[in-house]
Formats: C-alpha cells, structure tokens, sequence
C-alpha cells in the first residue's frame, strides 16, 4: 500500500512536465494575441524573454471583430459553424441508421462497409481536391457552402460510421425487446429505450466528427475563396490591417476565438470525448 | 416485423430528404444575388487595406462609385499579401468563370496567363488609346497579349539605387554618374558595409535577375507567347552570364550581408536603416517609410537610377505596380470598363500615388507640383519606369520564375558558367511536362 | 436462408445504404477522375493542349529529383513523428492510467492540443520559433548553438525540427488515447502476480503490460502514420516547403492547385495514395492488426 501511494505520487510529478508541455504553446497564443503591432518583435515590451506582453491590448480583437480584418474573419466563423454542423448533421444522421444495422442487424456486406469506410479515411485529402475543384466550377459549386459540406461528408463520414458502430456494439439491446415483451409498442421502446442508451454515442460521434470538420485546411483553402472561406483558410490568407503590417497579432487572436468552442466542449466532454476516441479504434 | 420496418425506413427517407432540403437552401443563400449596378474589384492590400478613407483602392473605389452619379457601385475584395497567393486565389475564381468577379487588380506577370486560358476580356477599343496613350511603356507592354490590350495600367512600380550619401562620398563613389554592379560591389567591400538586394527563394529575386539580365541587354524569355515547346531561354547567353557573374561577386565579396539567401524587401530595409547596409535597391515605399520613422537616416538618404550591369549599357530597372483587367464571365463589363476609365484616369492615379505612395503609371502626373513636393526624385521614377523592362511576357510566367529561384539559390551556389545551363535544361524540362517544380 | 433471416439483409442494407452509398459517391468519384486525369497531359489554363500521354506523368514523376526530395521528408516526418509519439504517448498513456490527483485536469489539457486545428497550432509553434515574434531562442539562449538571431527556418533540419514539433504536439493525445484504452484492458492481476515474482518495474512493462496490448498499440502506430504521411497543414504554414520540407501532399498541392499542371499531379495523388494502401496493407497483413475485429 504505501508502496502504491509512493508511486502514485511519482506519475503525479510526472504529470508536470506533461502538462507544461501542453500549456505553454496555449498560453503563447493568448500572449501573442494580446500584443500589438509594434511590440510583438520588441524584448523591452514583452517579460520572460519576449512571451508575455507589459501592456496587453484587446486591440487585435477589434481588428477581428470590428476593425479592418473583420471583413474577412466574422464571414469565416460563421461558415465556419455553418459547414461544420451541417456536415457533422449529416454525417451523424446517415452513421447512426449505418451503425444501427451494423450492430444489431445480420447481413452480408458489413465488413465492405467497415473496410470502405476506413479506406475512404485513408485517401489523401489532397488527391480529391483537384477533380473536385474541376467538377465544381463547372456546376457552380465552387466556394459555396454546399460545394464543402460534400467533400466533408468524405471526411466525417467513416469517422461517425466506426466510431459509433464501436458504441452501438456495447449497449445491451436486450433490453429493446424486453420492452416489446412488456407490451410496448415498437416506437415506444424506441423512444423510451433505444434513444436513451443511443443517445451519448450519437453525441461523442457528433463532437468528434465536428473536430473534424472544423479543422479541414486542404478544402478549404482549395475549394473556396472568399465567400464560403473557413476559418483555417482564412487564417492563412489572412492580410494585416496594411500592406507592410504583419497581420501576426490578428491571426492569434482568431486562433485564440476558434479554440474557444473546442475548449469549451473539451471541458464539458472530456470523458465522453476520451471513451469516443478510444472505443472507436481499439474495441476489442 | 414489415411495421417496424417501414417506419424506420420512413423516417430515413425524412431525414435524408431533410438533409437534402437543408443543404438546397445553403446552396441558394450562397449565392449573392448580383445588383447589376455593384461592381466587385478584387483588390491586393495597398497602405490602405479594406479603409475606404485610407487613401488606397478602397479610396478611389468609393470616388469612383460616388462620381459615377449612381451608374455603378464598386465594393473591393481584398486579396492576401503574396503576389502568389493573389495570383492562386484569382485564377480559382476564373478558371471557376465566376460571375462574382468584375475587376481586378494583376500583378503585370499574371496578365499573359490569364489572357492565354481567356479569362480576360479584352479592353474595348474605343478606350484603347486612353489607357495607354500616356502609360509607361513597360506597363503598357505587360497589359497586352499577343497583339491585343488586355488590362489598364493603374500604378508602376520601379526601383532606385537608395544610398548613404556619406557612405558613398567615403567609399569615393560618384553617384551623380551611372554606377555599374562591380563598381557598388568594389566601394561596397572597400569600406566594409553592405549591399541591399532580394534575393531570397521568391518572386524578388527573379525581378533583380532579370533586371540585370535585361540590363545587360538580353532577354530570360527570347520569343514571348511561344508555345511550351519552342520557348527559348536568354540565361545562358553572355548577358544571363553577366547576370549570374554579379550575384557570384556579391558572394565572393561578401558585400550582401550574412543572410543574403533570405533578403526580401522588408528584410533590405531593415538593413539599411540598421546601417549594416548602405546601399539598397528597393521599390519607392521605401522613401515614405524611412522618412517617417528615421530623421538620422532620412537626412544622409540619396537615391540614384538602377544599377548598370554592364559599363556603357543603360540600367533596365524593374518594373511593378497594378494592371486593371476585367473578368470575361462578368455580368457587367461595360459598368466595368466604365468603372476602369475612372479608376485609372490620370486624376485617380494621382491621387492613389499621394496616398498609398504608388507611383502613377502615366507620365503626366510626374509633373504636378503636389507630387514632385511629395516625391522629390518624381523625374527619376519617371526616366526609371520609362526605361524598365517588364519580367519575361509568357503564359508560362509562374513556371519560369520558380524554376529560376529554385537554380539560382541559395546566392553562394551561383556559377556563371554551369547555372544558366542547368535552369535552362530545368525550364525546357519543366514546361514539356517532363520534370516537377 | 429463412424468410427472417432475408428480411433482416434486406433492412440492414437499407439502413446501411444511404451512408454507403453517399461515402463511395464523395471520394470514388474524385479517385476515378484523379486517375483517369493522370493519364493526360493537362494544364488548367491551356485546356486545347490537352493530350493523351499514358504513363508519362508516373515516369516523369518516378524519375524526377523533386519527387524523391519529397518523399525522403515525408518518410522522415512520419517515422519521427510517430515514433516520438508512440514514446511520449506512452508516457502519457502511463500517468493518465496511474495517477489519481489531477486525473481530470490532466485528461482534459491532454485533449485540447487534439482538438485544436492544426492550422493553429502550426501558427503557434511558427511565430514561437520566429527570430523576431519568437521566445524559444530566448529561452534556449543558454545552449550552445543556439543565439538570439537564430533562425529554425534558414535551413532543412532546424525546419523539420519545427514542423515535426508541431505535428507532435497536436497528435500526441490521440496517440496516447488509444493506448490508455489498450491499458485498461491489460490484466491488472497479471502485473500483480509479475510483481509478487519479483519482477521490476521494467519487466513487468516489457514482458507483462506490452504484450497484452500490442494490439491497441499497432492500431494507433497505423493510424497516426497514415496520418503523418499525408502531412500538409504544418508544412503549408512553416516553410510552405522551402528548403526541401515539401512533402508529397505539399508536392501535389503544387503541381496542381499551384501550376494547375493537373495530368502530373493527378499521378502524384495516386502515387500518395498507393503508398497509404501500401503502408496500410503492411499493418494489417505483416502485423496482422484487425480493425474490424469484433464487429461482425
């Protein structure tokens, strides 16, 4: 016992380094993104050798927000949001009904549909953009909101199949048709009985899959110009608020915005997210 | 069994018609319904960025607008920072025939490619004689393709020699007299400062290679608008050696500072005014923007014409700046035209040079006094634009200039005798579809 | 077949078809056309000279310097990468499944460097390692090679160090994910009754904890090299494949999107994508990983 707990203590210093490791790059980007121009390459501005600003300035969330480059990120976000929901939408609804008759039903043909699922994952997204891109000016899809959530459906697609198949696999639906035994009816034990246990796998799946998505840079940089530009895309295009300002500052503080979401959904999920992760690849 | 059944596949059928629905809508709300009257000019970011105020495009789009007494509205796009980048993200938007495109802002290289794959629409010929009666000729040459007037000049930009007078008077320099290269590379060693250059893997230092090239007298591309196959390449004749025999010096002499493989631009002015160099070449911003920030290095700055590569022949310096096109998938080419008329009437690109600090690409606006007050060597940029030579006209530009970065550096491993040999094997190679870049 | 037994095909197909069908229409697509393009010599913007040239583009591709520079850096970044990580991840696979304390805290920092894009993180570590927005030379100024001016982009290892830095910092997590759930599943009692032997710490690992998850452990080392092949974003943003950093995602980005010389780069992507089936086969077939186990 004391054996143990001297252990434990050991990982637990381990974890320090582990978590520094972590933090440090975050922190770096909130730093930067409170810098302004003319004191992001000044050592006399910033403490602990040029990392964290003497003055911090909202100022570069003006410029997101309200300023010069507001034209070209606010639009990103919101496609941003609006392809990337969509499309985990999407690729939700389709998976669940997929995993369903994965798991549960007998049929020829769902080992294609696994091994499909993860050879489409494995295509290199830059080989699909061009034919894609081709095929997309001349029917107009070409930087419209519908001409990314299909490629994306490629992305997120085998991603929601596996992963909630991996779910579907451990719910014991025994208790489906004990509920049919008990005289309910089929969409009753549907409603009271599948949904619920079915539900935190749709939703890992959901949150995961939207991970996805929402860091597509390939795609988006090649598929899109500026009206239906997500964020990654708009990021790497992004211009300061002159021709000779180095937009740097600009760009950490929509860095910063875009991985609030995520963190808030790592924070609230975090269980979910690791069970999702995990039983996805290795259930044994 | 069959009820449970078709009421699941019911459902499916539902969400998947819903998803269907959702994503139709998506489709139609993308699409911006196009008032006939708004004009879209896809902007590169001048000092003015996006501000309407701020005394660049963005500016001369909203006078223009305002002037045209409601026949037009032109809302500006902007492009991002790199000359390739913009170039990528117009070519998408073309090859897409987009509609949403009226104007553009070109570099003077995209013109030929663009043209070539007929994304252009040619500039009507009633307006032919206005656009170009009074534009620099380089500019006017980089407009057009294979016979016919593609764009407008709106800007030209050209660079100086900018130099320390004390430094210059120092190394016994003459500089009221043409300089050659060796010369500058000569004073530059014997009292131990550098020289500016760009010649970073970038679009930079193909303009300094082929300026000196055409300097020389010769040519990188000798048959503009062949096709792939029959293009033939001026690197290795005695002038594209002369070329390569100057950056071979600047190394030997080590007079292009420790980081001569990454100089651009911004890394050349940085230089000069932390007075490790005190010779650059450099485009004319450089003057606005040492004078706001450097009094020290303002007072003792001078500025000479282009370097000479060889004694006896006249510098080609290089040339820059903005060609105007206008998509030939718009809805609107006449409002556009229109909207170029204005854009780069003389007035416009007077004004679009005091604020931006862009030199005018018509000759004429050199001779107001509000812009030879602002730009005292106004007659100098004038003669400079007047005598530069575009970078090689081809539809194959993009190619060329990569494949020429990519040979010549870093700077240390130029040699005049095997480089040109090998970029030309590379650039023959590369545009049969016979090699990567 | 009972009549049960056909009912239930014929509803799993059902369920199962339009996922199926929607996932081979949005990539076979694609695959087809990039396969058919690369047998052409075809550029964007001068679509009359279009031709037929057969294998041409595989061969130019196959023999040119460019493509073996490439695929020397994409084959190093994956091998460092995910070996790195498959060390690290181990590590932090360990004190997630040992420690108790900050247990939560720990889980949920290790997250978010796999939740971020990586487009962001490649911004991160770019600026950090910048001469002039950087604190990395500053902080390391005490190493021997390392001065305030330093510059990690001028030359090809200080970049790959960089780029593979950043690739390691964000896919870590998923690595040391995947084997935490290999953890848990190995016996807590076998490492006991190894204990009560008298084995050390080191062979309880080596010969008790290992074995009873290479599984876990292969299925991560396949995904995360996939993935590492295919590297692009960090590339993209840190040198944009300056000083031999291209990979062969970066290479075909360039020829295509970049040159619009779509007929080679076309033979770059199913080259790419040979090499992942290629890799992929080595996993399951040489390793005998089973993804599919348990799912049938």
């Amino acid at each position: 016992m004391a054996q143990n707990a001297k252990g434990t203590g050991l990982w637990s210093l381990l974890a320090v380094p582990i978590m520094l490791w972590t933090i440090v790059p975050l922190l770096f980007m909130v730093a930067l993104s409170l810098k302004s121009a003319d004191t992001l390459a000044d050592p006399d501005q910033n403490i602990l050798g040029n990392f964290w600003p003497k003055d911090p300035t909202w100022e570069n969330y003006e410029l997101i927000f309200t300023g010069g480059a507001s034209d070209l990120f606010t639009p990103a976000l919101r496609n941003s949001l609006i392809v990337c929901l969509l499309s985990t939408l999407i690729s939700v609804v389709l998976a669940m009904f997929c995993a369903y008759a994965i798991s549960r039903l007998e049929f020829k043909g769902k080992r294609l549909i696994l091994t499909t699922a993860l050879a489409v994952s494995f295509f290199p997204v830059v080989a699909m953009v061009t034919p894609l891109f081709d095929v997309w000016r001349q029917i107009g899809l070409f930087d419209t909101i519908p001409g990314l959530i299909i490629p994306y459906l490629a992305l997120t697609l085998p991603l929601s199949i596996w992963t909630m198949s991996a779910f579907f696999q451990q719910i014991p639906w025994e208790m489906e048709q004990a509920a049919q035994v008990d005289g309910a009816s089929s969409w009753q034990a549907f409603r009271k009985v599948i949904v619920p246990l079915a539900a935190p796998g749709v939703f890992t799946t959901a949150i995961i899959t939207f991970f996805t998505a929402w860091n597509d840079f390939v795609f988006a940089i090649s598929l899109t110009s500026d009206r239906a530009r997500t964020v990654p895309a708009a990021l790497a295009f992004f211009t300061g608020a002159s021709q000779f300002e180095q937009p740097t500052g600009a760009i950490m503080a929509a860095a910063v915005v875009v991985t609030i979401p995520v963190v808030i959904l790592v924070l609230f999920f975090q269980r979910r997210i690791v069970a999702g992760l995990t039983s996805g690849a290795v259930k044994g | 069994m069959t009820g449970r059944r078709g009421r699941r596949t019911a459902t499916l059928a539902a969400v998947v018609t819903g998803a269907g629905l959702v994503l139709a809508a998506c489709g139609g709300s993308a699409d911006t319904s196009d008032d006939s009257s708004t004009l879209t000019w896809y902007i590169n970011p001048d000092a003015g960025g996006a501000d309407p105020n701020g005394g660049g495009q963005a500016q001369l789009a909203r006078e223009c607008s305002e002037a045209s007494g409601g026949a037009y509205e032109i809302r500006v796009e902007l492009l991002p920072n790199s000359a390739t980048d913009q170039r990528q993200q117009l070519l998408r938007r073309l090859a897409a025939n987009d509609k949403g495109v009226d104007l553009m802002s070109m570099d003077p290289v995209f013109v030929a490619e663009f043209a070539e794959a007929g994304f252009l629409d040619e500039v009507p010929s009633e307006l032919t004689e206005e656009f170009t009666a009074d534009a620099v000729s380089a500019a006017v040459e980089s407009a057009g393709w294979k016979g016919q007037l593609y764009a407008s000049p709106l800007w030209a930009n050209t660079q100086l020699l900018w130099y320390r007078k004390s430094v210059a008077q120092e190394a016994g320099l003459d500089m009221s007299r043409p300089v050659t290269w060796d010369q500058l590379i000569d004073a530059a060693a014997k009292v131990d400062t550098d020289i500016g250059v760009q010649a970073s893997l970038y679009e930079g230092y193909t303009v300094w290679i082929n300026a000196m090239i055409e300097g020389a007298g010769g040519q990188i591309v000798q048959n503009p608008g062949a096709d792939a196959a029959d293009l033939t390449f001026g690197l290795e004749s005695p002038e594209g050696k002369e070329a390569a025999a100057v950056i071979e010096s600047f190394v030997d002499q080590n007079v292009g500072g420790p980081a001569l493989g990454s100089t651009d631009e911004t890394t050349t002015l940085d230089g000069f005014r932390l007075e490790t160099s005190s010779f650059m070449v450099n485009w004319i911003y450089v003057y606005s923007s040492l004078k706001d920030a450097d009094p020290a290095v303002f007072d003792d700055l001078g500025w000479a014409r282009y370097p000479r590569t060889v004694e006896g022949e006249e510098s080609k310096p290089p040339l820059g700046g903005i060609e105007m096109g206008v998509n030939q998938a718009s809805e609107n080419k006449d409002a556009s035209w229109e909207a170029v008329q204005c854009l780069t009437s003389q007035e416009s690109q007077k004004a679009y040079m005091l604020g931006s600090g862009n030199p005018a690409a018509r000759k004429a606006v050199y001779d107001d006094p509000e812009v030879r007050e602002q730009f005292p060597m106004a007659d100098l940029i004038r003669e400079s634009l007047d005598a530069g030579a575009p970078r090689p006209l081809t539809q194959y530009y993009g190619d060329v200039s990569s494949g020429i970065q990519r040979e010549y550096s870093p700077p240390g491993s130029v040699d005049p005798d095997t480089t040109p040999q090998r970029t030309t094997r590379l650039l023959q190679d590369v545009l049969n579809g016979d090699a990567l870049l | 077949m009972s009549d049960r037994a056909k009912a239930e095909q014929r509803l799993g197909w059902k369920l199962a078809m339009p996922a199926f069908i929607v996932m081979v229409a949005v990539t076979g697509y694609p695959i087809l056309q990039a396969i058919w393009n690369s047998f052409f010599s075809y550029r964007l913007t001068d679509p009359d000279n279009r031709e037929f040239t057969g294998l041409s583009n595989y061969i130019v591709s196959l023999t040119d310097p460019v493509f073996w520079t490439s695929m020397k850096m994409t084959v190093l970044v994956t091998v460092f990468t995910v070996a790195v990580e498959l060390v690290f991840g181990f590590i932090i696979a360990l004190v997630m499944h040992r420690i108790v304390i900050p247990r939560r805290t720990l889980r949920t920092l290790v997250l978010i460097p796999y939740s971020i894009i990586t487009v962001v993180s490649a911004f991160t570590w770019f600026f950090a390692f910048s001469v002039d927005t950087g604190f990395v030379n500053r902080w390391l100024e005490w190493l021997p090679f390392i001065e305030q001016d330093y510059n990690w982009f001028g030359g090809f290892w200080s970049s790959f160090f960089v780029i593979s830095l950043s690739e390691i910092w964000k896919t870590t997590p998923f690595m040391s994910l995947l084997l935490l759930a290999g953890l848990a599943q190995v016996d807590g009692s076998m490492e006991e009754a190894a204990k009560v032997d008298g084995a050390s710490w080191w062979q309880v690992l080596v010969k008790v904890i290992l074995p009873n998850m290479k599984a876990a452990v292969m299925v991560a080392l396949l995904f995360r090299t996939l993935d590492a092949f295919r590297i692009f974003d960090n590339i993209f943003i840190m040198t944009g494949g300056a000083n031999d950093t291209t990979s062969l995602s970066v290479l075909i980005y360039r020829q295509t999107i970049d040159r619009t010389e779509i007929g080679l780069g076309s033979a770059l992507s199913v080259i790419l994508f040979l090499c992942v089936l290629g890799i992929a086969a080595l996993f399951v077939k040489g390793f005998k990983v089973d993804l599919a186990q348990g799912r049938n």
